[in-house]
């Protein structure tokens, strides 16, 4: 009897984090840093900060394939190789092994998941936008799914918040469309960048700023504290970078949390279920299955954070089942694992830029120009709601010109060694509309090895999103054209699918009525005051802008209020 | 239950809603005989390898600096269709080889060589237009993956060129010859080109 409470005892912390990422890696640091022991349970394996980048400092000839994708890597990572190549061997360690991870495709789903600790934010594109007031309106003005319980102004603080902690390199606009965050100086456009900005805003009234990205370009002691530095402009971030200089769960929240030792990370630990308890109508705790010996074991907190990722903090809490909750944990609306979203792409044009022979760049800049929505903004509308924001640039060619081209032979090869002209090419990154019939859920009979329920997504494009595809493509060939480059083509890759945005969320969205939503406006499950989800799935409209620190930022408020009313006992 | 049934099954009790990308998709769990016979099917003659050896060095010459042969391109473009190709290319890059062994190829003066790989490349630029051509019918078709499967490779002369290229600018002795290495720029500037200035490798 005296075993077992002490056995309890070990497993009892103030709260539990599910998830090593992006928002898992907040919560931990702003839960720690309020006093509270936190267990942080991640299901992959253990990835050390930089002594674990294997791949960091290698040189271009140390890659087998040199960043191409073999055909026995595709079939493993078959999820990600479907349209992609991310999952090359230079970042591949990142992405995790879908033939190992299996899920059923009702229709298809792109599902790129990264199973060790930091999650995505060790691949992330780090693109870091706020969501405008307008976007927090948005459902409700167009009478679409549900409201926001939330404005701007309730993550207005906790955005400044977790910018300066994270360092975000940009500059300050003053344009409503994208609101102005804390930033470190921002990186330099080349010179056709330069002159393409001018035009747009001189022919077609559109804005372009430099790119809003955390790397760091000016640390400030906060960052250097926690052993980061500079970015060196190698542009390899996601190999894991040696330097610290871009924001991971790895680089900046798991080492923060760590220093106030009240931090402790259990790797090859899958969540399976929540342990809801009947009396209290709380949370007790996690019930987890040890990745590598099958082992169950339980732990026990006062409050859970579930950041596991949309789609597996969904799963988490449909397999969590009780006879108050038989359906799964919060899922008395049946929203749990609905309304789908991400941000479709794969959709852009490009161009030959003549001119600017002369102008060059020393070092490559792992960030780019960044063109916020123009579509059903102030006096636009379009035959589609809502808009798409732009990410792109330009380059000057190098060798890889000479694939296309003729010519070959020591003339050939001396030119190749000396770059050529200038290209710019942007993609568009599009809102897409929730729809509760975009889902997923939990297999009746299919099991994965540790025998939880298969996850079956069954969720598409609808025409909103089709139809502003087009014009993403138009507008681009429009924009390059009214910049006067040349050769300039568009292009609307069709055989993409929700989740290659890699931003997928929406699946316990917030709310204000729990007859409809998953969540509070402080993001707790509605009747298990407990539990709270601040990753993907607590979205309820998508914007088009990158969503990671708006996830963090809810996260940061979201614990920041957890503990508030645990002191109060309220939970 | 074997894997196929278990898909099968789990697509009848989903009404049968599977399209075919994704049943092919779901396939994969079970493909490895299609991996292995896509890694064994491609090997060379050795008269192949010596002309594949012969149009790298001809593409990228020894000259002041290293050349293909030199970077070892032959054996990197040999493992790169053997580990990164299917069938297709595998077939197109055979086809490309038996026309030059018909030509005599091997058994031509340098300049007989030079002129055929001209005309080899010619003819390629109407060979890739067909393959656009193909690739664009393709596009969002529900088969697609199916269709690949059968469809034409890409040109002999484009996997020529772009592995011998890849392979030579991506080798140690190919960057550091040809560009201006610098792994650790440490600063990001905007600059103007000096002239007969090399591309920054990194």
């Amino acid at each position: 009897m005296n075993l077992n409470l002490k056995a309890d005892k070990e497993r009892t912390f103030d709260a539990i984090v599910v998830g090593s990422g992006m928002t898992g890696g907040m919560a931990a640091k702003e839960l720690t840093e309020r006093g509270l022991q936190v267990l942080m349970i991640e299901r992959g394996r253990e990835v050390k900060h930089i002594e674990d980048y294997d791949t960091a400092m290698k040189g271009p000839w140390e890659f087998e394939h040199r960043g191409k994708v073999s055909i026995h890597s595709a079939e493993e990572y078959w999820a990600n190789s479907r349209f992609g190549t991310l999952a090359n061997e230079e970042t591949g360690e990142f992405f995790t092994d879908d033939k190992k991870n299996p899920y059923i495709e009702k229709r298809p789903f792109d599902w790129i998941r990264a199973y060790h600790t930091g999650g995505k934010s060790m691949h992330w594109g780090r693109q870091s936008y706020r969501m405008n007031k307008k976007d927090f309106e948005a459902n409700a003005k167009d009478g679409i799914a549900i409201d926001w319980p939330i404005r701007y102004e309730d993550l207005e603080p906790w955005y400044t918040h977790v910018e300066k902690f994270v360092g975000i390199s940009g500059q300050a606009e003053g344009w409503d469309v994208l609101p102005d965050g804390h930033y470190l100086p921002a990186m330099p456009m080349s010179a056709p960048e330069l002159h393409f900005r001018e035009k747009m805003m001189k022919k077609l009234n559109r804005p372009v700023t430099i790119g809003r990205i955390a790397n760091l370009t000016k640390p400030q002691p906060w960052h250097t504290d926690l052993g980061r530095a500079s970015c060196q402009y190698r542009s390899k971030c996601a190999r894991g970078c040696p330097y610290g200089a871009y924001y991971s769960s790895l680089s900046g929240s798991i080492p923060a949390a760590r220093k106030t030792n009240k931090l402790t990370v259990l790797h090859d630990t899958i969540a399976s279920e929540i342990i809801y308890d009947e009396k209290t109508k709380k949370a007790r705790g996690v019930r987890v299955i040890k990745q590598n010996t099958m082992a169950v074991e339980e732990f026990f907190a006062k409050i859970v954070f579930l950041n596991a990722g949309s789609m597996n903090t969904a799963a988490l809490l449909l397999n969590s089942k009780s006879s108050r909750f038989p359906t799964g944990l919060g899922n008395d609306s049946d929203q749990v694992g609905r309304n789908i979203m991400d941000h479709h792409l794969g959709v852009g044009a490009s161009a030959t830029v003549e001119g600017f022979e002369n102008d060059y760049i020393f070092g490559q800049r792992p960030n780019a120009l960044y063109i916020p929505r123009f579509r059903n903004w102030g006096t636009d509308k379009k035959d589609f709601l809502r808009g798409y924001g732009y990410q792109g640039g330009a380059s000057k060619s190098d060798w890889k010109r000479g694939i296309t081209m003729n010519g070959f032979g020591a003339d050939f090869k001396a030119e190749m060694s000396q770059p050529g002209t200038w290209t710019m090419g942007f993609g568009g990154f599009g809102e897409i509309l929730p729809d509760p019939s975009n889902r997923m859920f939990l297999d009746k009979e299919k099991k994965d090895k540790w025998g939880i329920p298969m996850i079956v997504f069954d969720a598409a494009f609808g025409e909103n999103e089709l139809t502003m595809r087009k014009d993403m493509m138009a507008s681009a060939v429009e924009m390059l054209e009214a910049a006067g480059f040349k050769n300039v083509a568009g292009y609307n890759r069709l055989d993409t699918h929700p989740g290659l945005g890699i931003h997928d969320m929406g699946t316990a969205r917030m709310g204000k009525d729990p007859k409809s939503s998953v969540l509070n406006k402080f993001n707790q499950v509605h009747d298990c005051k407990n539990v709270f989800v601040t990753d993907g799935a607590a979205m309820v409209s998508s914007s088009c802008v990158n969503p990671s620190i708006t996830y963090m930022a809810m996260t940061a408020r979201s614990a920041d209020y957890a503990v508030k009313e645990l002191k109060k006992q309220n939970l | 239950m074997k894997r196929r049934d278990a898909i099968k099954s789990v697509a009848l009790m989903l009404g049968g809603a599977f399209s075919a990308p994704t049943l092919l998709a779901m396939g994969r769990w079970e493909k490895g005989e299609i991996s292995e016979s896509s890694l064994f099917a491609f090997s060379l003659t050795d008269n192949q390898k010596r002309i594949v050896a012969e149009v790298a060095e001809i593409i990228i010459p020894r000259t002041a600096t290293p050349g293909a042969i030199d970077a070892g391109v032959p054996a990197f473009i040999v493992m790169m269709l053997q580990d990164c190709y299917k069938t297709p290319e595998h077939k197109s890059f055979a086809e490309g080889l038996d026309e030059l062994e018909k030509k005599q190829f091997l058994t031509m003066n340098n300049v007989q060589k030079t002129e055929l790989i001209k005309q080899v490349e010619k003819d390629s630029v109407e060979q890739m237009k067909v393959y656009q051509v193909q690739q664009t019918k393709m596009g969002d078709n529900e088969d697609r993956e199916q269709m690949a499967v059968q469809a034409k490779g890409l040109p002999y002369w484009r996997l020529m060129k772009e592995l011998t290229l890849l392979g030579y600018f991506t080798s140690e002795e190919g960057i550091k010859s040809s560009f201006d290495y610098v792994p650790i720029p440490g600063k990001l500037e905007m600059i103007k080109l000096k002239p007969n200035q090399k591309s920054f490798a990194y």
